[in-house]
């Protein structure tokens, strides 16, 4: 096993998420519960993340079907990439939760790290290309100021190469984090595993 | 009225607050995506659906106008305060809302508190704000709501600043 990142906080080892309020108890959901769980994902029924959201079903149903199509649609934007403009959106917004499970899902698409140690470092100079260096910048911008992004800001993209479906797809990628963010961070916190 | 194109209504909210015409090379590209487009549309409705329990129509819209007015969203803002006025909502409560000023009720008060903390510093989250929105009376579904409300906006006004760049470029490439 690699060396796992651990940098000001921010780490791509697996975490824990307790949540500050009770979760749906599963033997008791109802079946529309049920169905914006498994919309989500297979794991979503053990999750304490999604067992609260599930308090809410037809939200966490219509979420659920955001979440999936953005991360997974087919073409455009490379899903690595996806993956980094998510991580860096949780490094800004200071989810070390949303970090890590992002950063492990890039990884494992990249089969590389370094940019993530560099966007857990310091995401305003992260980037290990032109192409990447660009990505982050303009996931900090429209993560940090939404209003201030301009078309000044896609022509950048579009000089290194991203096609108008990649700006798109890393648009999604961005809000969706603005959003997944915010609900980790304020519905529970992460747990890290116990200190070797 | 020449054609039938120019009064075609717009696609979603998201459409009209851009805003993206339907000739609109922004909105031929946002179509490409169209199971986002439906479900971002289907999240809103879901955010704002009457059947949602713990936390009236009116009082989401109300946090809705106060997350775009302080994330300087203009044209989603103007949206949520159309929608208040149609509901019937009390102009003065509106333009404060809308402004930042304080508002006389406290439920309204710790609501409003919680969605300008969680728009513009969500790092500082903790069970303190939580238990004070239990305090105010919010049950568990509907603190969850409310979560999941403020957290959508902030996608929304993303995805509409995001759009509203590529029309820009669009223009002058």
């Amino acid at each position: 096993m690699t060396t796992p990142i651990r940098i000001k906080g921010f780490t791509n080892e697996v975490l824990s998420w307790k949540p500050w309020l009770d979760p749906v108890v599963v033997a008791a959901a109802t079946p529309a519960q049920l169905a914006a769980l498994d919309e989500m994902s297979p794991q979503a029924r053990t999750s304490p993340y999604f067992l609260v959201l599930a308090h809410q079903p037809e939200m966490l149903l219509q979420r659920s079907i955001a979440f999936n199509a953005i991360m997974f649609a087919p073409g455009g934007m490379p899903r690595a990439e996806r993956e980094l403009g998510a991580t860096v959106e949780s490094r800004v917004n200071g989810c070390v939760y949303c970090a890590s499970v992002h950063a492990q899902r890039f990884e494992q698409l990249a089969k590389r790290s370094d940019v993530i140690s560099q966007v857990f470092e310091e995401p305003a100079s992260a980037g290990t290309t032109a192409r990447e260096k660009a990505i982050v910048e303009f996931s900090i911008r429209l993560g940090a100021e939404p209003g201030k992004v301009s078309a000044d800001d896609v022509r950048m993209l579009k000089e290194v190469g991203l096609s108008e479906l990649e700006i798109l797809d890393l648009i999604h990628s961005v809000a969706l984090f603005a959003w997944a963010n915010r609900l980790m961070l304020n519905l529970g916190e992460p747990v890290f595993p116990a200190a070797a | 009225m020449t054609t039938s194109y120019d009064a075609s209504p717009p696609l979603d909210v998201i459409d009209a607050t851009v805003p993206l015409a339907p000739s609109q090379a922004t909105r031929t590209l946002r179509l490409q995506r169209d199971k986002v487009v439906a479900a971002t549309q289907g999240s809103y409705d879901a955010m704002f659906s009457p059947t949602v329990e713990g936390l009236s129509v009116a009082e989401r819209l109300l946090v809705a106008l106060h997350a775009c007015s302080v994330s300087k969203a203009a044209t989603l803002a103007a949206h949520y305060r159309e929608r208040l006025l149609a509901e019937g909502a009390d102009r003065e409560l509106v333009a404060a809302v809308g402004s930042g000023a304080p508002v006389a009720d406290a439920r309204l008060r710790t609501v409003l508190a919680f969605t300008a903390s969680l728009i513009e510093r969500p790092i500082e989250g903790d069970k303190a704000s939580i238990d004070a929105l239990a305090e105010a009376g919010l049950s568990t579904p509907a603190i969850v709501a409310l979560g999941q409300l403020i957290a959508f906006l902030s996608y929304q006004i993303r995805v509409v600043a995001g759009l509203q760049a590529l029309a820009a470029a669009e223009v002058s490439p």
